[in-house]
């Protein structure tokens, strides 16, 4: 009983949280809920419209795409830089806090900063393209999906890097010297020593840091609204990009609160994929 | 003797006063567009009425999501300035009061903008009083005019005479540019580009709203107007991305010929850019004649606002119609939407307001529920392809815009 109360208050922050508004997405996703007006119970119809709804699954396959891309760009350069920066060295503070600053800024100043420099007219990228020679004339890089595409990911790798470097520098810290040591005096080289001493001690704090990012990616909304409104021709509509639309744009709050719903379920299968894949050895398998 | 003459005085003064008039406060959000006008109404209205107004300005945006939030919350303002191509969407969901009664004891009903009121009339009923105009019109930059060696007190009337002067001004260097439009916002060309279109024929929705007419061969010759200037590099790359941000901006840098813009652009450019000499005149038609998108703000009272408010809300409608009023609207930059003082109103200001305020008169409003969905959203049929027409190629066009009928069609339909 005295446990209980204990609990209580994280249980109470739960409840309020997490598990009412939930609760509340559910149940609204079993209604046609206009933003404004009369709500009805429709039942399952929502779920069912989505089958036909050719414009989420084309978003949800874009963001998909964009996961991919971004966790590779994010895992692969914050890997590089915490191996750089893992060992105290001269000046191994200034460039952990350079790496790390973008970090704290946020999606949206970091989307509208990008927004301007790749302005055609008015930005910094295609002017400094076309003044040193590397295009003929400025390229709108907004007007093209590839470039388009491309610039969101060197954006948000760039925010972002700082922030999964800390989490893998950590874990490479906590790997006893001894172990690498040890190889070396067997004779492992650098990258022998990289690929069976430290990828595998690394595995739990990698496995965090992908499903931070896979999670965070999949989610993803600010940087294709603010820089390209989804263009061109909607072609970077993230899932989010359309319940945000069809919930506040389409005024359908009940169909948008369903699509998150799946949302939901889809990030939950993708967690557990990635927690299965990278489990340790020793906890059975 | 004399004391009893000051009792009687008194006691006749007590009869003679009317019963007390409760001092009412209501809430009124307007969006930020209307930050130049509204809070210079109210402190007025404040001052000299024994109600008051209590304003809250809420970013464009992002208006109709807090006011559902707030309806639904309980929270709702009573009153507010509400764009007004969102009238029939409130009004249909019974968001609104129902104002007929008042506006038609008005004296000056009938001089009240025609193109709010019919966005503000649903069933016969009606929900939204005009409160701020805005039409479009064209603007062309007269110092580019003289250096081309056009005449800078000229504009130009037809889509031919554009094209001509665009290039002209065109050929005076790398950076100065002859045309600009905002080609990935819907708003934007709905405002400007839509009007070209009405003043050679044609229409984008049936009467009643219920059909799409984006493919019609109005539009297509509209399209290939804007396409061309596009492909010949009248127009800077940047509009083709450019989703609303630029549409004021471009113009005002000085080094745009002519641009199809608002009444708005005309308190902008006087207050931000007193340099630049530019002129103001219709958007013309194909061939001449010309049209006008009235936009702007209707007046509404919410469905759940207090009976014993209204007659502070009254009061304050009623104030904002005065001269006063029309007065404090039109030096903030929007137009008088009573046209029976309308010049009143204006007297003193730039004498381009005029030219505004009568293409306010003849301006048009286009009716749909679903104006969002189709018309505003960035994400929607109406500019995604028109963006995929103007920055195409030329044997594209009729099969693009056929597309986004269709794509148009199918959301209306949903809607019923």
């Amino acid at each position: 009983m005295i446990g209980l109360l204990y609990v209580a208050p994280a249980l109470a922050l739960v409840a309020v949280f997490f598990a009412i508004p939930l609760g509340m997405t559910i149940w609204m996703s079993l209604h046609d809920w206009p933003l404004m007006g009369q709500k009805r119970w429709v039942g399952f119809a929502n779920y069912e419209r989505m089958w036909g709804d050719s414009g989420f699954w084309g978003a949800l396959s874009f963001t998909g795409t964009y996961t991919v891309a971004v966790t590779i760009g994010l895992l692969g350069l914050g890997m590089i830089l915490a191996l750089m920066v893992e060992r105290p060295g001269r000046a191994t503070a200034f460039y952990r806090t350079a790496y790390f600053l973008p970090v704290v800024i946020g999606f949206a100043s970091a989307s509208l900063l990008w927004a301007w420099l790749s302005n055609v007219d008015s930005g910094l990228f295609s002017p400094l393209m076309q003044n040193l020679g590397l295009t003929e004339r400025r390229v709108n890089i907004n007007a093209d999906y590839g470039l388009a595409f491309w610039s969101v990911n060197v954006m948000v790798v760039w925010k972002m890097v700082g922030f999964f470097m800390v989490i893998l520098m950590s874990g490479l810290q906590s790997i006893p010297r001894d172990y690498l040591e040890a190889a070396r005096i067997d004779g492992a080289g650098a990258l022998q020593r990289f690929r069976f001493i430290t990828m595998p001690l690394v595995r739990r704090p990698f496995a965090l840091a992908l499903i931070l990012c896979v999670s965070g990616s999949m989610l993803a909304f600010d940087q294709f609204y603010i820089i390209l409104n989804g263009g061109p021709q909607n072609s970077t509509i993230t899932a989010v990009y359309w319940i945000f639309n069809e919930s506040f744009v389409s005024f359908r709050l009940g169909y948008g609160a369903a699509l998150s719903v799946v949302l939901l379920g889809i990030l939950l299968v993708l967690s557990a994929i990635q927690l299965r894949l990278l489990r340790d050895r020793e906890d059975g398998s | 003797m004399s004391h009893n003459r000051l009792i009687g005085g008194l006691l006749l003064a007590t009869v003679a006063l009317p019963a007390p008039v409760m001092a009412e406060t209501f809430s009124l959000w307007v969006r930020a567009d209307g930050s130049n006008f509204m809070p210079q109404i109210v402190e007025a209205f404040n001052a000299q009425s024994e109600h008051s107004a209590e304003l809250q300005i809420v970013p464009t945006a992002e208006l109709v999501q807090k006011y559902a939030i707030a309806s639904a919350g309980g929270s709702a303002p009573d009153a507010l300035s509400l764009d007004l191509i969102y009238t029939p969407a409130f009004g249909a969901a019974g968001q609104l009061r129902d104002l007929t009664e008042f506006a038609q004891d008005l004296d000056y009903f009938d001089s009240l903008s025609p193109a709010h009121l019919s966005v503000g009339t649903v069933e016969d009923r009606i929900y939204g009083l005009p409160f701020s105009a805005d039409s479009s019109v064209l603007i062309w930059n007269k110092d580019l005019y003289r250096e081309a060696g056009l005449d800078p007190d000229v504009a130009p009337t037809t889509w031919a005479e554009i094209r001509e002067h665009a290039e002209a001004i065109d050929a005076l260097g790398e950076e100065t540019y002859g045309f600009y439009f905002s080609g990935a916002c819907g708003g934007c060309n709905i405002f400007t580009f839509m009007p070209m279109v009405w003043a050679s024929g044609g229409e984008l929705f049936s009467s009643d709203g219920s059909e799409a007419r984006f493919d019609s061969p109005q539009m297509r010759e509209g399209v290939e107007f804007y396409r061309a200037m596009v492909e010949d590099g009248l127009v800077p790359a940047g509009s083709q991305t450019d989703g609303g941000i630029n549409f004021f901006a471009a113009f005002a840098n000085g080094n745009i010929g002519i641009t199809p813009s608002g009444a708005f652009a005309i308190g902008a450019l006087n207050t931000q850019y007193p340099d630049l000499d530019y002129g103001v005149s219709y958007l013309p038609g194909k061939d001449g004649a010309w049209s006008s998108f009235a936009g702007g703000d209707n007046f509404v009272v919410s469905a759940a606002t207090d009976d014993d408010k209204m007659p502070a809300i009254e009061a304050f409608i009623e104030f904002a119609y005065s001269l006063e009023g029309q007065r404090l609207l039109a030096a903030g930059g929007a137009l008088p939407v009573r046209s029976d003082i309308a010049e009143e109103a204006l007297e003193g200001l730039d004498p381009r307001y005029i030219l505004a305020a009568d293409a306010m008169t003849n301006g048009r409003t286009p009716f749909s529920p679903v104006f969002n969905d189709l018309i505003n959203s960035a994400n929607g049929p109406w500019i995604t392809t028109l963006n995929r027409a103007f920055y195409g190629t030329a044997d594209e066009v009729g099969e693009t815009l056929a597309q986004g009928e269709a794509e148009m069609q199918s959301i209306i339909d949903d809607a019923n």
